[in-house]
């Protein structure tokens, strides 16, 4: 439960949301090419969002925590962008974050949070600005990012909305480990080659 | 080397890294010079030794003003029951370059070694100027995590890398190289064999990744990778180590 009250308890709900108006349906970070190859099916999408979120959730679990300590951000999101080499999970990260800040910036009245930041870095930031402790802010950031992927594995596979929810709901022990990574570290070779690879799809139903 | 630069192997002469070792390699090109280091054999990690701190290898590179760099060292082989930890750095200056490949193999295959090291950490970064353009951190612990893992190596075995920077293209360069060394990728890519993609850095360069399930399958297109980076970005033809790939 959340210790500061009901009302950072609802922003964090509305931030995290899955229908927050940041254009988060149009990326699918390389699952497109995984499923365009049929190497990503129904039947695995849980196996390998629970190893997503030993790589690349554990990465930005450590992000995110940073990014709620303050400090300077910009040079965490230098070093983050550094650690992202596919270059459209890359600018997708950093499209999201730009928009969320907008978003947060535009409902708030204020230039609160700074644009073009990735957006775990900017979730994190938000999650400071609004006094939200940092492990809600990541849980909600992992829940809400997988949550994504799977509405986009719903869009590239026979995947209906029932099993959807159900991965969702099984995968939260998987998010809770990943938000309690103490360390940056991320190995997804294969997934940064089919976000690589994804701008060669004959047909692309998502940007990134 | 051919037309300008120093040609540097490296040669461990104990014949591989041993538990409790730490080995480590600083260089320093100077403003305006160039060299091509590598190495004579891979890089073998022997089985770790009880009560021995893991095996450490740590180099370093400073690339002054205007300098070149090409390091292209041959695999790195993770022996069973190794346990090691590797970093690499490098230091870019003004209008400085850098070539810098890596591969890494699952083990002694040949012997039936599939990923049986113990552990395995790997860091690198490459810094032009402040600005980080490439970081990797990540610990390979076979019987914790399952390499197979579709994120992960999905099918294949073996690692490969090519990073190109150099200081002062715009960023309209390095897409344009990414198309390009895309193009080679698609025309190399054979499922279940090998796949490679490219992308541009976020800023300074471009990275090429491949994954395979035979260290034989690499080195051909990797080179055929880095001849094309090495004329798009220096105009010169690149000069392949006098060694057997």
């Amino acid at each position: 439960m959340m210790p500061d009250g009901d009302t950072a308890l609802l922003r964090l709900l509305q931030l995290a949301d899955s229908a927050i108006p940041i254009g988060g349906t149009a990326h699918s970070f390389g699952l497109e090419t995984l499923a365009d190859e049929e190497n990503l099916t129904p039947y695995g999408v849980s196996t390998f969002l629970t190893a997503y979120l030993e790589e690349a959730g554990a990465l930005e679990t450590i992000f995110v925590r940073q990014s709620h300590k303050g400090g300077d951000l910009r040079d965490l999101n230098a070093k983050l962008s550094a650690r992202k080499l596919a270059r459209e999970s890359r600018e997708a990260s950093l499209k999201l974050g730009h928009r969320f800040a907008e978003l947060v910036n535009g409902m708030v009245g204020s230039s609160l949070l700074e644009t073009n930041l990735h957006y775990c870095i900017a979730f994190g930031a938000a999650g400071r600005a609004f006094g939200i402790p940092v492990n809600a802010v990541t849980l909600a950031y992992l829940n809400q990012s997988i949550a994504g992927l799977i509405s986009a594995c719903q869009r590239l596979m026979p995947l209906g909305q029932t099993a959807a929810s159900k991965i969702l709901w099984n995968l939260k022990p998987a998010i809770v480990r990943a938000s309690l990574s103490e360390e940056a570290l991320c190995f997804s070779p294969y997934l940064e080659l089919a976000s690589m690879r994804h701008g060669s799809l004959e047909t692309r139903l998502f940007i990134s | 080397m051919r037309a300008f630069g120093s040609l540097v192997h490296l040669n461990n002469v104990s014949g591989g890294v041993l538990a409790g070792d730490r080995l480590m390699l600083d260089v320093d090109v100077q403003a305006g010079a160039a060299a091509q280091i590598t190495t004579t054999g891979a890089t073998r990690l022997y089985r770790h030794r009880s009560g021995a701190a893991d095996s450490e290898q740590l180099a370093t590179f400073a690339v002054g003003d205007g300098a070149l760099l090409e390091f292209l060292p041959d695999a790195v082989i993770p022996y069973a029951g190794s346990r090691h930890v590797q970093r690499t750095e490098f230091q870019l200056g003004r209008g400085s370059t850098l070539f810098w490949w890596d591969v890494l193999a699952p083990g002694r295959l040949a012997a039936g070694e599939r990923f049986a090291f113990e552990r395995l950490r790997v860091q690198s970064q490459v810094y032009v100027g402040v600005r980080p353009v490439l970081q990797e951190d990540y610990i390979l612990e076979p019987k914790g995590k399952e390499l197979s893992a579709m994120p992960r190596m999905f099918e294949y075995s073996h690692t490969a890398s090519l990073c190109a920077v150099q200081e002062g293209r715009p960023p309209v360069f390095w897409r344009t190289l990414e198309d390009r060394l895309n193009e080679i990728a698609r025309a190399r890519t054979e499922h279940g064999r090998t796949v490679w993609g490219a992308s541009m850095l976020p800023s300074d360069g471009v990275v090429v990744r491949g994954l395979s399930m035979s260290g034989c399958f690499i080195p051909e297109t990797l080179i055929e990778f880095w001849r094309t980076v090495r004329l798009a970005v220096t105009g010169v033809e690149a000069v392949l180590p006098r060694k057997i790939y």
